[in-house]
């Protein structure tokens, strides 16, 4: 019987559990991992992990042809080849010997800390609060993601927002926005832009109402850096029943929102930070900034906050500050920088809800070191005596 | 006592009563007590240090070294600071200011020769042009400057560094200090104890005993406090050792710097034992110190293969323990000094990546003695040292932690766990340097030290697995605790990544039997390279090719390193037969 092929199956399942792919899939990694530390440098933290970790596949685009083409596995396959590679070797090679049982459980905790991974890839938000001293606010904002937003303004005691991402504006041409009679036309998007007052010589602005008839919009390219910010500006043409209220500049370089007026009901349109509400609200009451004695070094930064919770009726203060954050509601808020002379604090908060994923994992791998050298001591103690 | 038992011992003790040697006090100097003087504990860069730590840190930053030649003789640290604090016409006519950039020479008008050095009295007439070309290359990121830029650059702010030092204990060309205590009251005085206070590089003024330990007053303010009716005692001591010390009174000098040490010790002796701790430290250099008895032991071992190794090479092990000794004592002292774990900045883990090897080579050594790991920990450790001397150029290398990283529990776990890692993998990586070169040198091979070597770095490498990712993980716990990310693909975070995976994949590798011994030494040669990457390389990534000035030095000498590495794994590789290819000129092999 042996020459008999071994089954498809059978064949497919030794090649997942193999010592080969193991080894394929490490030096994959390794590549990917150099290969996303040397793009930082072109494309920013974000941009090149989006490209080489979050990604199925690598694209390459070759500047001569219309479609790109895929040049290397990406950070998702690559973590999915290693994370089923490790879960079959583990299931077909198991056996309990006391020599091998601590390696078996820190390869198990390696499942979960790349489940761990996958899972923060897929769930986590990183967004920010800006916070004056004395300032009482309940959203946090995207630092990355803009969005339109519109508040109709039914009477002065009712308003409503209704906000659309900039991603949207991007590829549509007209959009209606639920819930109003009012359809967007897009007249023209700039990803990034910087705006100027119009001069004479100017060729004149697309804008025909409010301030942007007198900027000037120059498209520039979209930011790479992590701390810069993209000024995504917009000319719209917002319609309602048939009737144009003219081509609007909005950008989160004008000031003030843009407002037309439709039967006495008021439209505010504002380009902004993607903004989170939260059921409750934080309020700044101290920020302090310490520096070594005689240097500009710093030492501490903290944020006494007072947390107001009408719904769970909880009202209390937290001192946040380094290596200290505050969680809260499945959000953890850090304490990232401040401005405005140490009157403006800026919080990171980051919504992970596998954030205890890689602490796990970690118990459990520090679990199956101290199983597998206690042994393994153990076993060359029983040999010295022995010989 | 046999001669050969006497060669295991001696050499190292004597290594070591010639440390213990450096540490007894000085002479006075023109008979001035100047270390009683560079004892004295100030404020400065946010902590309590002598005078003598200012000294040199400054010194190093201007001149690049820690002593100058001047006038035929070797001024030290210490003289040099007091010509800068109470003698500033003669500090101003010594050449310090070191100028390599031709450019930076051309806009002074200076042909660029073997001299190298010039004064502040040189530089006096073009500082208005240096500070405006300065002022220009300062609003550039540093990656757009060109060579000429940063030169300039770098040239103004140690001027500025001098200048600051001149205006601390009394403004710079001025009749001396106790004139200027004198005059405080003057209505006119204001703006002088203004710019001194601004521009006064150390705080010399101790607290009182009831005060804050932070409390430290420039002379500026003591002046200010002063003419208000308040008067810190030590103001007319320093007054008095400044005359004392411009006039030529040594007597004079020595009693005042005494009656000085008195008033700190009754009012700060924590600070004041502080001091004297750093200044014996700063005396006796223990990490040079360790870098030279580390060449000799690698000097003894190399003679010892081709004479009298049953004496050398237990003489060279001595030496590698006294080294290691020195080397331990010194990383002690820092950890003491800084009240933290040993690794807290890039100068700090050359050292204690250095340390990690030296011990673990010691360790080895003692269970084969076979000579090889005194061979590779004396290199390693003699290596490390060089690094961290080399790293040191930025001044002070006890400054004070930024705000995130000041958690001791995090330096303590994350950061010396994967420093051993680091340590480990270039430990195994030199043992496989041995191996090769043995291969390709030595006539006739001793298979049984080929066995330990291949053992060694097998071991090492689950070592330094082991400690790699337990630290790079530790990382991603303090990651999350204190930004909220358990790993965000940092380039720092890459480059550890990286040394985990290398490590697990040599030793999966092996387990599989795809490669066997050539390839596992290769790939431990490798080691090297991904460590140097993640350890140095991830630090350059943020200067772009149009930089210049240390770190660009640093990014060449990487560079050789990576690529002598690279050439040591093609020779690993080799095949067998153009290994010891000196045994045809010998007695062939059996």
């Amino acid at each position: 019987m042996a020459d008999t092929p071994t089954p498809l199956p059978r064949r497919l399942w030794d090649a997942l559990a193999s010592l080969e792919l193991t080894l394929i899939s490490l030096a994959l990694l390794m590549a990917l991992v150099l290969l996303c530390t040397l793009a930082q440098t072109r494309m920013g933290i974000f941009g090149a992990v989006q490209t080489y970790m979050r990604s199925f596949i690598v694209w390459w685009q070759v500047p001569a042809l219309p479609f790109r083409l895929p040049v290397f596995p990406g950070g998702v396959l690559v973590g999915l080849m290693l994370l089923f590679n490790l879960t079959a070797a583990l299931i077909k090679r198991f056996d309990f010997t006391w020599s091998k049982v601590g390696l078996w459980i820190v390869h198990a905790g390696l499942i979960l800390l790349i489940a761990g991974e996958f899972s923060s890839g897929a769930f986590q938000v990183e967004t920010n609060m800006n916070i004056e001293v004395g300032q009482t606010v309940n959203f946090t904002e995207s630092s990355r993601d803009i969005e339109l937003t519109i508040t109709h303004t039914k009477d002065p005691s009712h308003d409503q927002i209704y906000s659309i991402p900039a991603s949207l504006l991007r590829r549509s041409e007209s959009i209606a926005v639920p819930g109003t009679p009012i359809t967007l036309r897009v007249k023209r998007y700039f990803e990034n832009a910087t705006l100027a007052m119009r001069e004479q010589t100017d060729p004149p602005s697309l804008a025909t109402a409010g301030v942007g008839a007198d900027v000037k919009v120059v498209a520039q390219p979209a930011v790479v850096s992590d701390s810069e910010m993209n000024q995504t500006s917009v000319f719209l043409e917002p319609v309602l029943k048939g009737q144009s209220f003219g081509t609007w500049l909005v950008s989160p370089g004008l000031a003030a929102p843009q407002t037309f007026v439709d039967e006495g009901q008021t439209y505010a349109m504002a380009m902004q930070h993607r903004r989170y509400y939260l059921p409750y609200s934080v309020t700044l009451k101290e920020f302090r900034h310490d520096v070594y004695a005689g240097t500009d070094i710093p030492k501490n930064f903290s944020s006494l906050v007072h947390i107001s919770h009408p719904a769970k009726s909880e009202e209390r203060d937290v001192l946040i500050y380094m290596n200290q954050p505050l969680r809260y509601e499945g959000r953890t808020f850090y304490q990232a920088s401040y401005g405005k002379e140490g009157k403006l604090s800026i919080l990171q908060v980051v919504q992970n809800p596998g954030w205890t994923l890689p602490y796990i994992s970690c118990g459990i791998i520090t679990l199956g070191l101290l199983l597998h050298f206690g042994l393994t001591l153990r076993r060359s103690l029983q040999q010295r005596r022995a010989a | 006592m046999k001669a050969p038992k006497l060669f295991a011992w001696v050499p190292g003790l004597l290594a070591l009563v010639a440390v213990l040697l450096t540490l007894l006090p000085q002479g006075k100097t023109r008979g001035f007590d100047l270390a009683g003087f560079a004892r004295l504990p100030v404020l400065q860069g946010g902590r309590v240090k002598p005078l003598d730590s200012v000294a040199r840190n400054s010194l190093l930053m201007i001149q690049g070294k820690q002593s100058l030649s001047f006038e035929g003789r070797t001024v030290g640290p210490d003289e040099w600071l007091l010509d800068v604090l109470f003698r500033s016409t003669t500090a101003d006519t010594q050449p310090i200011f070191v100028i390599n950039d031709p450019d930076v020479l051309g806009l002074m008008s200076i042909q660029q020769s073997a001299n190298r050095y010039f004064s502040f009295a040189t530089l006096l007439p073009h500082i208005a042009e240096i500070e405006k070309q300065a002022q220009a290359a300062m609003n550039l990121e540093p990656a757009h400057r060109t060579r000429f830029q940063s030169a300039i650059l770098e040239l103004y702010q140690r001027l500025i560094v001098y200048h600051q030092l001149a205006n601390t204990l009394q403004a710079a060309g001025s009749t001396g200090l106790l004139a200027e205590i004198q005059d405080a009251r003057n209505p006119g005085s204001v703006d002088l104890h203004n710019d001194m206070t601004r521009l006064a590089y150390f705080r010399p003024l101790p607290p009182r005993r009831n005060q804050d330990a932070d409390a430290w007053l420039t002379i500026g303010a003591g002046l200010q406090a002063h003419a208000q009716g308040s008067t810190h005692p030590a103001l007319a001591m320093l007054g008095a050792a400044g005359a004392a010390y411009a006039g030529g009174d040594a007597q004079a000098f020595n009693g005042a710097t005494a009656t000085l040490q008195e008033l700190v010790a009754s009012q700060r002796p924590e600070a004041r034992a502080r001091a004297s701790h750093e200044f014996l430290f700063n005396q006796a250099e223990p990490f040079y110190l360790g870098m030279v008895i580390y060449l000799l032991a690698l000097l003894s071992l190399f003679v010892s293969w081709v004479w009298k190794p049953e004496r050398l090479q237990p003489a060279a092990y001595s030496l590698l323990v006294a080294g290691a000794i020195v080397h331990t004592a010194g990383l002690i002292s820092r950890i003491l000094l800084q009240g933290r774990p040993p690794v807290t900045n890039l100068y700090s883990s050359a050292i204690f990546v250095g340390w990690v090897a030296v011990v673990l080579g010691v360790i080895l050594e003692r269970m084969y003695r076979r000579g090889f790991a005194t061979a590779v920990a004396g290199a390693a450790g003699f290596a490390s040292l060089i690094v961290a001397h080399h790293l040191a150029g930025d001044g002070d290398t006890m400054e004070m932690m930024r705000a995130v990283l000041d958690s001791n529990f995090w330096l303590a776990t994350h950061v010396v766990t994967i420093t051993i890692g680091y340590g480990g993998t270039f430990l195994a990586g030199a043992i496989a340097i041995a191996y090769t070169l043995r291969k390709h040198l030595v006539p006739n091979l001793d298979e049984k030290t080929s066995q330990a070597l291949l053992d060694t770095t097998y071991g090492i490498l689950c070592f330094s697995l082991l400690f790699s990712f337990v630290g790079t993980v530790l990382g991603g716990i303090w990651a999350d605790q204190s930004w909220g990310r358990f790993w965000g693909w940092d380039p720092k975070e890459n480059g550890a990544l990286l040394i985990v995976l290398w490590n697990a994949l040599i030793l999966h590798a092996r387990l599989g039997i795809y490669i066997e011994d050539r390839g596992l030494m290769a790939m431990a040669i490798v080691g090297n390279i991904i460590t140097s990457l993640a350890w140095f390389g991830v630090n350059m990534l943020g200067v772009g090719l149009h930089s210049y000035g240390f770190m660009d030095k640093a990014f060449w000498a990487l560079l050789v390193f990576v690529l002598s590495q690279l050439a040591l794994m093609g020779f690993c590789l080799l095949p067998a037969r153009f290994w010891v290819a000196l045994p045809q000129r010998g007695e062939p092999k059996k």
